[in-house]
């Protein structure tokens, strides 16, 4: 075996790196009385796809779902964590948590790891308790806001803009003597959101396969079409309290 | 003075300060990359060329069915992979050497002509030019069909696949690749190479283009199968008139009122 | 009624062979010599009120503080040991505080009882080899009174680290004639201002002084205005009123 002297080693540096990105996009969209939270099922690392069906969209309570987006193993992890804290709440205060007070536990649980952050975009949906329909959105670490739209992940960029325009009506001058409503109806945003996830499919190689859109709906209010829409199907669980609903699309496959 | 002269070829006097710039931290603009599945298998009396028509930016779609199988002769084509200027460049510059080969030698160039003016020049650019290559033709030797690297190594086999997709497409050439197969039997198996790679690697999608090289017909089938339509918008999008608001309004006329006063008579042409 | 001692009385986690913590009940003596502090519970609010003893005409009445804020929307009265109160409510505020910075809502009424009830059992408790925190159960009673999504709310926390929920209750030395007196008045529709003249009315009965605006305190809950200790004006006004 032969051996070479080195005069002095070189400083070497290693490095591990415990992220990845997994792709996708989620999107939630709050009405007056209902809220709608959608995600893609791919869930891919490179050029490869892992699996074409990976949920991202979760329901956490009777009145709440979360969509999680980035890196798929912290994004499962998280949503256990906070469906965990949830039944501790629960059992601590004898009722289901509010949408509110959901946020607000997801801000202490992501900035609990300011420094080894969820590598995760999350997006709370649901009805609160006035029975106004609501999104949160939160950025890893854990800021976060009450707002009518947003989009998150892969193609956010694609989708937040075209939200900006058709929910916000940004750039749209209102035709004269009327007003841009402050929320649509719920067969509206469906299509909104059916069209922003094929259109991010058109355009994004990590968005496709399928589709989930979660709907919730406040306390007592109708159906509002829901019942047309095909792939629909009805998680509510009580009689008298908020309703959820699930709709199952297929996505282009390429 | 400073000398105007500048030497025919590539230009590389802006490589030492964008290296400086990108060691710096600003990101080099993003060239377009066929992500791609290409492929190609050789037959019973000829060579079959498939490829995706998927063009890529980063994780963007930039072409949804763009092409990625180049002419270079009448009876050999070229499949590209890798930087989509690099690869229409380099294949239309050997196609238009080809053509003049031609008629230099006043025969119908072969296919390892081609194959040996491509990875030379890819071999002079050590892999600067990102062309991943599958050529193929049928020339006076008969069918062949070539990989041809970046950085101007070959391969000459009775299937190859390259690109993003080129596992994808080789595990099926793998499993279904006989010796001798049929016409018809090739284009199958090219076809269901490419769709393994459009629906498997995220680089490839939308289409599939096929091109079938005997001796005597080139039959370039572009879109033979398209598996991936466009689904239609549940709502339409159009803008009311006046939806983008303005700041101010100035229309100006673009007609110019012209009067002509004819001088002496104005004769009539003379149309005898 | 413990003529026969026995090493049982000692050891804050020892059970007599009869089933019974001795310290526990020992504690719970404590508060029978306590002041007396009174909670009544109205649809409108909660209101509490305590005798405060001034044993010397030396004695700054206003320093005697039996009565404590938790949060804007609970408060709590107490009775026995009232140095011991402290660490109880101190845990309760934290709690609190806790709750809101967690959850960004108010915490329920119910929840302070069982924090703080928890707390009150964990006497006697050590980690490993080391020294236990707190060596003997807490010798003081609490009152806590509040609003939440349910409505004003009182309850009861002992040495025991039992929580029950009450419509009135009266704890400390004059607790027994007390709690019959509330038992006889309380109805369920009382005004706020009937639930402060029958706390005092309660407390003039037990009280050896003659009751006057230095020797009680009265608090309340409402939803409007949160937790309110009652100052000397709006205090003298009840009284005038008795």
């Amino acid at each position: 075996m032969q051996h070479v002297a080195v005069p002095h080693a070189q400083p070497q540096q290693r490095q591990f790196n415990p992220y990845s990105e997994n792709g996708g996009t989620i999107l939630a969209i709050a009405g007056a009385n209902f809220s709608v939270i959608a995600g893609d099922t791919r869930q891919s690392e490179g050029y490869s796809i892992q699996t074409r069906y990976a949920p991202k969209v979760f329901r956490l309570t009777d009145k709440a779902v979360l969509a999680t987006n980035g890196f798929a193993a912290d994004g499962n992890m998280f949503v256990k964590k906070v469906r965990q804290r949830l039944e501790w709440y629960r059992h601590a205060h004898a009722k289901d948590m509010p949408l509110r007070a959901i946020a607000r536990l997801i801000q202490t649980m992501l900035y609990a790891r300011r420094f080894f952050p969820y590598y995760v975009y999350n997006i709370l949906g649901g009805i609160e308790e006035d029975g106004s329909g609501a999104v949160y959105s939160f950025d890893p670490v854990g800021s976060y806001e009450r707002e009518a739209c947003r989009a998150a992940g892969a193609a956010s960029s694609l989708v937040q803009p075209f939200l900006d325009n058709q929910i916000y009506f940004k750039n749209q001058t209102p035709a004269p003597g009327t007003t841009h409503p402050a929320h649509l109806p719920l067969s509206h945003v469906l299509s909104l959101v059916i069209d922003s996830f094929t259109s991010a499919t058109e355009r994004h190689i990590e968005v496709g396969d399928g589709l989930e859109i979660y709907v919730v709906l406040a306390k007592g209010s109708a159906l509002q079409g829901l019942d047309a829409i095909q792939g629909l199907s009805e998680l509510t669980t009580t009689d008298d309290g908020e309703r959820m609903f699930v709709i199952r699309r297929n996505l282009k496959r390429d | 003075m400073a000398s105007v002269f500048s030497p025919p070829g590539f230009d590389f006097s802006n490589q030492l300060r964008n290296n400086f710039m990108a060691q710096k931290g600003l990101p080099l603009p993003k060239a377009t990359s066929t992500g791609t599945t290409i492929v190609g298998c050789l037959f019973d009396g000829g060579i079959v060329l498939g490829a995706d028509t998927r063009a890529t930016e980063g994780p963007i779609v930039a072409d949804k069915n763009c092409e990625k199988i180049h002419y270079i002769t009448e009876s050999i084509r070229c499949c590209g992979a890798g930087t989509a200027a690099d690869t229409e460049f380099t294949t239309a510059l050997i196609s238009s050497n080809m053509e003049l080969h031609g008629l230099t030698t006043g025969r119908k160039p072969r296919v390892v002509t081609a194959m040996t003016m491509l990875k030379q020049m890819l071999f002079r650019y050590q892999g600067q030019v990102g062309a991943a290559l599958v050529l193929g033709g049928v020339d006076s030797t008969g069918p062949h069909l070539f990989t041809i690297a970046p950085h101007g190594s070959t391969d000459k086999l009775p299937y190859v696949t390259m690109g993003s997709g080129s596992l994808a497409a080789m595990a099926v050439f793998e499993s279904g690749w006989k010796a001798n197969m049929s016409r018809e039997a090739a284009l199958q198996l090219v076809k269901d190479a490419i769709a393994a790679g459009i629906f498997n690697d995220l680089g490839s999608g939308s289409n599939i283009d096929a091109c079938i090289i005997t001796a005597s017909h080139t039959e370039m089938l572009r879109n033979v199968e398209m598996p991936n339509q466009r689904v239609e918008k549940e709502r339409q999008y159009g803008f009311r008139r006046g939806t983008t608001a303005w700041k101010t309004e100035n229309v100006r006329s673009l007609i110019v009122n012209e009067e002509i006063t004819l001088l002496g008579g104005g004769d009539e042409m003379d149309t005898t | 009624m413990f003529l026969t001692r026995s090493e049982y009385d000692r050891g804050v986690n020892t059970f007599s062979p009869e089933g019974r913590l001795f310290q526990v009940e020992y504690a719970m003596e404590a508060i029978k010599l306590g002041s007396t502090t009174v909670g009544i519970r109205t649809p409108n609010g909660v209101v509490l009120a305590v005798e405060k003893r001034v044993h010397s005409p030396l004695l700054e009445s206003s320093s005697i503080e039996k009565i404590m804020e938790i949060d804007v929307h609970l408060g709590c009265a107490m009775s026995g040991l009232t140095a011991d109160a402290r660490t109880m409510i101190d845990h309760a505020r934290v709690t609190a505080q806790n709750h809101s910075f967690t959850y960004d809502e108010k915490i329920k009424v119910e929840s302070v009882a069982q924090a703080v009830c928890d707390l009150a059992l964990r006497f006697g408790e050590s980690v490993h080899d080391e020294e236990a925190m707190m060596s003997r159960p807490f010798g003081v009673a609490l009152l806590i009174a509040g609003i939440d999504e349910l409505g004003p709310q009182l309850y009861h926390t002992d040495p025991s680290g039992t929580s029950i929920k009450y419509d009135a209750k009266a704890i400390g030395s004059g607790s027994e004639a007390a709690q019959s007196e509330l038992q006889d008045k309380w109805h369920k529709q009382m005004t706020l201002q009937e639930a402060q003249i029958l706390t005092l009315r309660v407390l003039k009965q037990v009280m050896e002084e003659k009751l006057d605006q230095h020797n009680v305190q009265v608090a309340q809950v409402t939803a409007e205005k949160g937790f309110e200790i009652l100052d000397e004006t709006s205090l003298k006004s009840v009284i005038e009123l008795m």
